[in-house]
């Protein structure tokens, strides 16, 4: 049943200029590339509105590229949706935000979670075998079969979540949000548990998070995103470290650290995050940068390589050779 | 129950003893099992703990805004020597807004949508100061938005709440709330609703406002960071109760219940990569279960006989610390 896995490292995910126009008006994703290798973990932040949920939609097929192309394990995802969806659909799995809304209130968890064994026609016992060694992994008890989504708590709804999903055998699982909502006391248990299904299962992840310090534990590399533009790309650490984009910058400093020896000084942005809508001319930060120049306004940055792991969408990064600066943007970073 | 040693010389609220219990289809819930707590006259106080700990129904009774269902709320809480539990209802009413002001969790729905900024701002200007002139109230209004960081603020004045962001409503939220110049800003989860660089705008604010708000201000939020680069004195709930309190940094840096030293851990604050991430096992105790032994026995790694037999006091532990641990002195 399940395919031959490619190899670690090659690209499994794609996106090449996606753009996604909602009715003409709205750009909610803006020509966005960024490729997910075999059993990698990708971190995605940014704020409310920068196009996160979008990208991850248009990843499983929910939403279809209006520009650009989307690829999973180098066959299109527009044509392996028109040929066959289900197959397709079995290879990616998401996590939704809101792991209680997602269950049917009026479904037990058991048929909840037996719904997909049946959409899908998987061989009944032996998907039923598998699902029950799933639950039992995930430390699931039987008795949270017969209940009903409100009867479980947030962090039991969320293993059922990743239950449903595992089932399948996927891939590739997009994960919007896995903590949000979560206390801190059991955050770490559910992050561990992603942890280890991703070794068990060979599994590859995208995960969307507003925690910085969540994305900065458990991703190898991370997309920011800003007015559904990836600004800056690059290996988690060196990201955190040193950020090349103004905006990661100020996005990374605003992370309140408990001890206070970690802190670092907050950059506060004027203003607020544009509308997609009508999204400024040039590069699309110019309006709240703090180090923007003439040039900002009028051209728009693409996304540039400054190493060979690191791509930004700045006219001048952080990482730059301070010679060729300009020299309002010679801050201490 | 033992005297807290916090800044008692100092404190515009002292509350002893406060229990708040509601009738609910399975029991009576116990929400608060006997808090006590000191604010200090112009300090910054954090209230931390998880989801179902307190910590908003804390801030609903310090407003005395509560559902009908409660049916027990006894205790004291003094404010400047009135307590607050046996004033009748018209004269807490008239407290509201003019000693004690409160800026809610979502501004989404605090502000009235039939309502232009200008008519919220200058209705808490004539119940603060019956008889102020309009021009008087639109002027002060015009300064308070300037006060928060909001631009063109004429234009804002006539604007709907539909019409601002979410960041720019709650600046407004902040803005209404100090036009009251109250004793005690009760802040419950003020950014929990906003994106990361507003929430940054925000927290700048509040800073900023320390030097020109004479009150003090408690400052609800399960943030630790959040609260540790803002307040002056921490307050750790858990369950219902107070675990632990002190000044910030103390709290932090020497934590001394199991409850806030396993809380920490489970931060993940540091360049460590790799590793297993910490969690506390368990659930947060039903609040329907009867209060007979401490609240975090059953997660605690280091509770023992008598800690799932006593209640602990909240007791002195150093200079403006207390702590709810009946084996404080023997953990290390």
């Amino acid at each position: 049943m399940s395919t031959a896995r490619p190899p670690a490292n090659s690209a499994l995910v794609e996106l090449k200029g996606v753009s996604v126009v909602f009715g003409g008006k709205v750009r909610a994703l803006d020509d966005v590339t960024l490729t997910i290798a075999q059993g990698d973990i990708v971190g995605l932040v940014g704020e409310s509105g920068s196009g996160k949920t979008t990208l991850c939609r248009a990843i499983v097929g929910l939403t279809l590229a209006s520009s650009g192309e989307v690829r999973l394990n180098g066959k299109s995802v527009a044509g392996q949706l028109t040929t066959n969806p289900l197959a397709f659909r079995r290879q990616v799995q998401m996590l939704l935000q809101d792991a209680v809304a997602s269950l049917s209130p009026r479904m037990t968890i058991g048929r909840a979670l037996h719904e997909p064994i049946a959409i899908h026609s998987l061989p009944r016992e032996e998907a039923s075998s598998r699902l029950q060694a799933i639950l039992k992994r995930l430390g699931l008890q039987a008795d949270v079969l017969v209940k009903f989504p409100h009867q479980i708590s947030g962090g039991q709804a969320r293993r059922v979540g990743v239950a449903r999903a595992l089932v399948m055998q996927p891939q590739v699982i997009i994960a919007d949000e896995p903590t949000a909502g979560l206390d801190v006391s059991v955050q770490g248990e559910l992050l561990n548990l992603l942890l280890d299904l991703q070794q068990e299962f060979g599994l590859t992840y995208l995960l969307v998070s507003h925690n910085l310090n969540v994305i900065r534990r458990v991703t190898a590399r991370t997309a920011v995103m800003y007015l559904g533009q990836i600004v800056e790309e690059a290996p988690t650490r060196e990201l955190f470290d040193k950020p090349a984009h103004p905006y990661s910058a100020a996005l990374l400093s605003t992370n309140p650290a408990i001890d206070p020896a970690h802190r670092t000084r907050r950059i506060v942005l004027k203003g607020e995050i544009p509308s997609v809508v009508n999204p400024p001319s040039g590069c699309r930060f110019h309006t709240r940068c703090p180090v923007a120049q003439a040039r900002c306004s009028s051209d728009s940055p693409p996304l540039t390589d400054i190493s060979p792991e690191r791509k930004v969408r700045c006219h001048f990064p952080f990482t730059l050779d301070p010679a060729r600066r300009p020299p309002s943007a010679d801050e201490d970073h | 129950m033992s005297q807290a040693n916090l800044a008692t010389t100092t404190a515009l609220v002292r509350i002893r003893g406060l229990k708040l219990e509601a009738s609910t289809q399975r029991g009576t819930a116990h929400i608060l099992r006997g808090v006590d707590l000191d604010i200090g006259r112009g300090r910054i106080l954090g209230v931390v703990g998880e989801s179902g700990s307190g910590k908003s129904s804390l801030a609903s009774c310090l407003l005395r805004l509560l559902p009908s269902n409660i049916t027990h709320l006894g205790g004291q809480r003094r404010v400047r020597r009135h307590d607050l539990l046996k004033l009748d209802d018209t004269t807490i009413a008239g407290w509201r807004g003019k000693r004690i002001a409160m800026i809610f969790q979502d501004p989404m729905t605090a502000l009235n949508p039939l309502f232009t900024v200008a008519t919220h701002l200058v209705d808490v200007l004539h119940r603060r100061h019956p008889g102020i002139s309009r021009q008087d109230a639109l002027g002060r209004a015009r300064a308070a938005l300037v006060s928060v960081g909001i631009a063109d603020a004429d234009l804002r004045l006539a604007a709907y709440p539909h019409q601002l962001s979410g960041g720019m409503r709650q600046r407004v939220m902040i803005a209404m709330a100090l036009l009251v110049e109250p004793d005690l800003l009760v802040a419950d989860e003020p950014t929990t609703a906003l994106d990361a660089t507003v929430e940054a705008q925000i927290v700048d604010l509040f800073e900023g406002l320390r030097s020109k708000f004479s009150g003090s201000i408690v400052f609800i939020s399960h943030h630790l960071g959040l609260v540790a680069q803002l307040c002056d004195d921490l307050c750790v709930m858990y369950g219902g109760t107070v675990v632990e309190t002190g000044p910030v940094a103390e709290v932090l840096s020497k934590p001394q219940h199991p409850y806030t030293q396993a809380l920490l851990a489970c931060e993940i604050d540091s360049d460590a990569q790799g590793g297993r991430l910490v969690s506390i096992p368990g659930e947060v105790q039903d609040p329907v279960a009867p209060h007979m032994a401490c609240v975090f026995a059953p997660r605690c790694a280091q509770a023992d006989a008598r800690c799932r037999a006593t209640v602990p006091a909240l007791q002195a532990c150093g200079a403006q610390r207390t702590v709810a641990c009946v084996r404080y002195g023997e953990l290390g």
